[in-house]
């Protein structure tokens, strides 16, 4: 299979230009992303973070407009009487801004989470950050199902949300703001026949929100004594998700789709995750995500569609858990070479540790 | 949006009725991470959408306001949760709401926030049979989008005990799985409505089900072998019955070789054998086959289904050479 696959050029630096491109002014056609710019941002800088632009040499990151970026991300977060967390951008902020947040202009479980990574890509101390307010906040949002609401008091709930909130809480190392068990039975509720899980009770199993399910049951702190899946349900995850890998490389996110690169990240994390990576077939996946690539930088979701940060992001996470090889000299060994991932916080292994010592705060010297 | 739609509504600053309200705009920081250059429209219906949240208002005009913010960008989940709160604080009536939504839906299918002020409405005003159709023409526009399945799953689980509501719905998701046999959520469906969400009146006698249930599946298969939506739906029968999968033994084997072109139409309802013109081997009999094997879990079954794997490994799926591989290696262990 993998002999007569020859791989283009990884266009890296493309890829980091198109990542600058999209951190300065968006079109107005993009006007729907208003209420989520802190998750382009994440993405974005998550991008010039696998590249390895970011944090090779403090002058470079500042040359990238680090300080800046640092200056807007904390602007965003926000105190109120529901705890405290991160807005999506100041959308709703009124001119001149108020101290506290109204009931309209809440922090967002889902852009928290993106906040606190792009923050630790930017090698952040989390000085500013209010633990105590984090906590309240997950303790807002939690409903009596063990899911999880966006926002304090209102908006949908679905897994994704209850990813953000356990990802929160491992970075924080403090569990307190949530209720693991009604969560975890939450998670397990969602679980299909097919082996994978959907977004919501009875919903059909999907790539994302399998992965979404897997990483929050592997975060949760009990896991590390038992293993929150039965050997014949990791069986079956693990069929479902093999299945997924179509036959262009790329992987779908539902039993008999097309290839979509952001899936090649969610079903590769996963089959990470259940410690599976070594079945994946790296070759054609890569050649599948190299096809994708746009012209003039970014990744699309398959090839001949338009790149967008989402895709672009996920393909270069999913290539450094399945870097392809063996590469011959002219498939240009080091343009495919990337960091190790954390599948389960989803970013670089060296940012992961980074979040986790200093967001929960052990990393500060007194 | 066109240029039409541009010229032909004013400004909110433009209008009489809004010159009492004075816009608040947007804080933002000097140097802004990805900064949207906002229409014209938008940073005005904004600028008023904040004043209007600042003083607390509910009103008419609020309703209006909120429609035109939500057309410009139907993410603005705020614009939203406003809106839906405006619609309890002046007893609107939801039914117009809903109606409304009937455009938008189709308009934003692949927006969360459409979707989930649909279901509040629903909570309230209880009137769930009408969606049935709606759902349906939302499917015609896209047959398998996840919000649209999602929201038809939550319908009925919410008016669980409501038998008109669930009286076609098997019906329903017949004809849908016969318009297309590969649309994976369309069998999703069919699973929860028969086994997902509980035992019914009148569908008491399992047995009977299960039996219904594997001779239409196995004639979906029949008709088009290489359809990994039925014979994942089959296995999803016989492990929520906790059914043996050497139960299909007899119906599984024909679909694991080449065709035989000396095959005659038979009806079987029980092993309906592949349709004249069908491609085989069929990789999902041959994994079938080989998990039947395994479970049998003497040395000779386990041989046989190293064979299995061998083909698909080195012939047939070649893309997923490793884990076929991995699964010989699992099962030989298992066995030694
Ligand atoms: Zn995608």
């Amino acid at each position: 299979m993998e002999d007569g696959i020859r791989l283009p050029c990884f266009n890296r630096a493309g890829h980091v230009a198109h990542a600058k491109r999209c951190m300065s002014a968006l079109p107005a056609s993009q006007t729907d992303i208003d209420a989520s710019r802190l998750a382009l941002a994440f993405y974005n800088i998550g991008i010039l973070d696998l590249l390895g632009v970011m944090n090779d040499g403090d002058t470079i990151s500042r040359q990238n407009g680090k300080d800046e970026w640092l200056e807007w991300l904390w602007a965003q977060q926000t105190q109120g009487k529901y705890g405290s967390g991160f807005r999506p951008s100041p959308f709703m902020l009124l001119h001149p801004p108020a101290e506290e947040f109204s009931d309209y202009n809440t922090p967002h479980i889902i852009m928290t989470y993106t906040a606190l990574l792009a923050l630790s890509i930017l090698r952040d101390d989390f000085a500013k950050l209010d633990r105590s307010g984090l906590i309240r906040l997950l303790r807002a949002c939690q409903r009596d199902d063990g899911s999880f609401t966006t926002t304090p008091g209102g908006g949908e709930s679905d897994l994704r949300t209850l990813y953000c909130a356990f990802a929160i809480s491992a970075m924080l190392d403090d569990w307190s703001g949530v209720d693991v068990e009604r969560a975890k039975s939450f998670v397990t509720s969602c679980r299909t026949y097919e082996g994978g899980y959907g977004q919501d009770l009875f919903c059909e199993a999907q790539g994302g929100t399998t992965y979404i399910a897997l990483a929050s049951l592997y975060l949760a702190p009990s896991s590390s004594e038992t293993d929150p899946l039965t050997l014949e349900e990791k069986r079956q995850t693990v069929k479902w998700l093999m299945s997924t890998q179509t036959s262009s490389g790329g992987f779908c996110g539902r039993t008999g789709k097309v290839g979509d690169s952001c899936y090649c990240f969610w079903c590769g994390a996963s089959l990470k995750i259940l410690k599976m990576d070594h079945l994946v077939e790296t070759k054609t996946l890569a050649s599948f995500l190299a096809d994708s690539q746009f012209k003039f930088g970014g990744i699309a979701k398959c090839p001949g569609e338009h790149p967008d940060p989402y895709h672009t992001y996920l393909s270069i996470a999913a290539l450094c858990m399945y870097p392809p090889s063996p590469l011959a000299a002219d498939e240009k060994p080091d343009s495919w070479e990337f960091p190790e991932l954390d599948p389960l916080l989803n970013a670089r292994v060296d940012t992961a540790e980074w979040a986790r010592k200093y967001i929960s705060g052990k990393g500060h010297r007194t | 949006m066109n240029t039409e739609q541009k010229q032909e509504k004013l400004l909110f600053a433009e209008r009489p009725e809004w010159s009492d309200v004075d816009p608040i705009p947007q804080y933002e920081t000097s140097t802004p991470i990805a900064p949207i250059l906002y229409t014209p429209q938008y940073k005005d219906a904004t600028d008023y959408f904040r004043a209007i949240v600042k003083s607390g208002e509910r009103s008419e005009r609020v309703l209006q306001l909120t429609e035109e913010l939500i057309r410009l960008n139907p993410a603005h989940y705020t614009a939203w949760q406003y809106r839906y709160e405006t619609l309890l604080a002046l007893s609107s009536s939801l039914q117009t709401e809903l109606e409304l939504m009937n455009e938008l839906a189709i308009k934003y299918l692949k927006t969360y926030q459409v979707w989930h002020h649909r279901r509040l409405l629903i909570t309230l005003l209880r009137t769930p049979q009408p969606e049935l159709q709606f759902i349906e023409t939302c499917l015609r526009v896209d047959s398998k989008n996840y919000h649209t399945w999602s929201y038809r799953q939550w319908l009925l689980s919410h008016f669980v005990d409501d038998d008109d509501l669930w009286r076609g719905e098997l019906e329903f998701i017949e004809n849908v799985i016969g318009d297309d046999v590969r649309n994976n959520s369309a069998w999703h469906h069919r699973y929860f409505v028969v086994f997902g969400c509980g035992v019914r009146s009148g569908s008491e006698d399992r047995a009977r089900i299960v039996r219904r249930e594997l001779i239409f599946t196995k004639q979906n298969i029949s008709l088009a072998p290489n359809n990994p939506s039925a014979w994942n739906y089959l296995r999803g029968i016989l492990d929520y019955n906790r059914l043996p999968y050497s139960l299909c033994t007899r119906f599984v084997k024909p679909y694991t070789l080449p065709l035989d072109p000396n095959t005659v139409d038979i009806v079987d309802l029980e092993n309906p054998p592949p349709s004249r013109g069908a491609e085989l081997p069929c990789v999902y009999a041959i994994e079938f086959l080989a998990d039947i094997h395994e479970k049998a879990g003497d040395k000779d079954n386990i041989l046989k289904g190293v064979d299995l794997w061998k083909s698909l490994a080195n012939e047939h799926d070649t893309i997923r050479k490793k884990y076929w591989e991995h699964r010989i290696r699992e099962a030989l262990q298992s066995a030694t």
